[in-house]
């Protein structure tokens, strides 16, 4: 049952029966309790077998682009210094004073050599060292007690391609190893340009009142497209593109990430020509592409620029490779709130007026004041909200969201599509076995 | 023309404005706009950055926003269908110095949005160009600036800021 070719997805040859995923390969059903969506405990779990252990995303280099560059960005719920340090390496730090615990940065972003902290004036170096204590007698003898006094660095940090991740676990899988077969989609994002990718000033900010797991399910989820996003579907219409659903596909990818690969929702900038980019663009993306080719090749430049992409990196990352470049971070507060922090990236070469058209073309779809992600929220918080009606339910099958879609015809050995549920179940199959199953 | 335009015909234009947004007669509201017109909200984060080269939450240019507009009145527009009830409260109106036939305008805002038992509060200020016509003024640039630091805990601008 299970394809050979790397597109196809891995079909699971077992069942599973846990106290949140039932899977059925007999009856052919995908059953996920939406306790899940709704518990503290749950939550809390998560916490500590999932975002206290996983890589997570912090952030991309190109948003500090100076020595001594730094951002406030909480991960996990833990505040963090994110910097470029003045030997220019960029690196996170726990934003707590080692004295007692104070928030030691409180400026949202800047540039600075040392942080002092206010509460009693101790100064730390961007590179960690403690390098300043009011009346250092009243310590033991400065050198060593300062030397352990240091800034608190996350305990691993590490950079793929400027994109920066962070593990709270002193020990675990190394960034290659948990990127594992997803790095392939995340090289055809930064593929795009000879000179890597850089983040575009101005950051989406927003609160959405949804478990953070609706994010997920809502990316790896190609059937919502057409009925949830008609007004954008009726947008492109008028401007001369007709989208269409055939010949995607979902593809579960190791350690819990997934893509969605579309062919037909749209173009994208610099690398898929549609009409609203105006016909001066079109000789513009065909020199792209054949620039794109002599460096990677025919093949591989018909993948990059032919389909558009929704990678899922477990646990907090969506990339998406649609319509242009832009990354979003998925911060859980509680089981029905979540932090949303979203970036366009962009090849770092490419011309203003490319970045223009950029800018305006994803800004069209995407974001708090987009034409599509609204409903996407929409969607996440009337899920939130909806799931509250079952809760505790006397009847078995009553609590169950059911994902079902498209395991008929993965049965019957066909690829899964991007309009099923396949991407979807291989998030939930993995989250499962960090959470209720044998990796917990 | 542009000489006898006063505080007051700008203030009475927003208060306008605010109706027509707080009823939903966003047709009406279309009008308000000159041929070429944009509307835009910048991040939070760079609230003075240039929409040419910075992500904006909104940034539409005329065709964009007539889009929008003929979005919103659809029953498929699932995050304002059914639609918030809204209530602007516009304030400390003030007008720039005039450059040519544009004519700045300033003033604070307080939106509610009231929907699926949740109140949320949008507070910034306006920073428009407006224009002169025939038929009273009109904008050139609607520009919305937050001064909430995350939009948060309501994080959709589905509706019009």
């Amino acid at each position: 049952m299970a394809q050979t070719t790397t597109v196809e997805p891995r079909v699971p040859v077992t069942d599973r029966r846990s106290p949140y995923v039932i899977e059925d390969w007999v009856a052919r059903t995908f059953r996920v309790n939406r306790e899940v969506f709704r518990s503290e405990e749950i939550f809390a779990r998560e916490q500590r077998q999932i975002w206290d252990r996983q890589w997570l995303y912090l952030g991309h280099e190109s948003e500090l682009p100076k020595p001594g560059d730094y951002k406030q960005r909480s991960l996990a719920g833990r505040p963090l210094i994110f910097l470029r340090d003045s030997r220019n390496k960029v690196r996170a730090y726990l934003n707590s004073c080692p004295h007692r615990g104070t928030v030691l940065c409180r400026e949202t972003e800047g540039n600075a050599k040392t942080f002092q902290c206010f509460y009693h004036a101790w100064t730390f170096a961007n590179t960690g060292e403690l390098v300043g204590i009011p009346d250092p007698d009243a310590y033991p003898p400065e050198r060593g007690f300062a030397a352990e006094m240091g800034l608190r660095e996350v305990p691993r940090s590490e950079n793929y391609r400027g994109f920066m991740f962070v593990s709270f676990a002193a020990n675990g899988p190394s960034l290659r190893e948990h990127l594992a077969d997803a790095r392939d989609y995340l090289d055809m994002m930064v593929d795009h340009s000879e000179q890597g990718l850089q983040v575009i000033p101005g950051t989406h900010m927003y609160a959405i009142r949804g478990n953070w797991k609706l994010a997920v399910e809502n990316a790896m989820d190609g059937y919502h497209f057409s009925p949830t996003h008609v007004t954008f579907v009726e947008y492109l219409k008028t401007t001369g593109y007709v989208t269409s659903d055939e010949g995607g596909r979902a593809i579960t990818l190791e350690n819990g990430h997934s893509v969605l690969v579309f062919s037909g929702h749209g173009g994208r900038v610099g690398m898929q020509w549609e009409p609203r980019f105006g016909a001066e663009q079109r000789t513009l993306v065909e020199e792209n592409v054949r620039r794109l080719a002599a460096r990677v090749g025919e093949e591989r430049a018909k993948r990059i620029a032919g389909t558009s992409r929704i990678l899922y990196l477990f646990p907090n990352l969506l990339l998406f490779d649609i319509e242009g470049l832009a990354a979003r971070q998925l911060e859980p507060v509680r089981p029905d709130f979540t932090d949303i922090r979203a970036w366009e990236l962009a090849p770092a070469t490419e011309t203003p007026e490319e970045r223009e058209l950029r800018i305006r073309i994803l800004g069209s779809f995407i974001g708090p004041g987009g034409l599509a992600t609204p409903d996407d929220v929409e969607a996440y918080e009337c899920v939130q909200r909806g799931v509250v009606a079952t809760a505790g339910d006397p009847r078995s099958h009553v609590d169950w969201s059911d994902i079902s879609r498209g395991m008929a015809r993965e049965a019957e050995g066909q690829p899964a599509r991007n309009v099923d549920e396949a991407g979807i179940r291989g998030f939930w199959r993995h989250w499962d076995d960090e959470i209720a199953g044998a990796r917990a | 023309m542009i000489a006898t335009i006063t505080r007051l015909d700008v203030e009475d234009f927003l208060f306008r404005e605010a109706a027509l947004l707080d009823e939903w007669r966003l047709d009406e509201w279309l009008t308000l706009f000159e041929p070429g017109a944009t509307y835009e909200v910048p991040t939070t984060d760079r609230p003075n950055a240039d929409p040419h080269s910075s992500q904006y939450y909104v940034w539409d240019d005329h065709e964009l926003l007539t889009a929008r507009v003929r979005r919103l009145k659809s029953k498929h527009a699932h995050a304002e269908n059914p639609h918030s009830r809204t209530r602007r409260l516009i304030t400390n109106v003030r007008m720039g110095e005039s450059a040519g036939a544009e004519i700045p305008a300033y003033a604070a805002f307080l939106i509610y949005k009231i929907r699926d038992g949740n109140v949320d509060q949008f507070v910034g200020r306006y920073e428009h160009t407006l224009v002169a016509s025939g038929e009273g003024l009109r904008f050139r640039k609607r520009r919305a600036v937050l001064e909430l630091e995350v939009l948060r805990p309501g994080g959709r601008l589905s509706f019009i800021l």
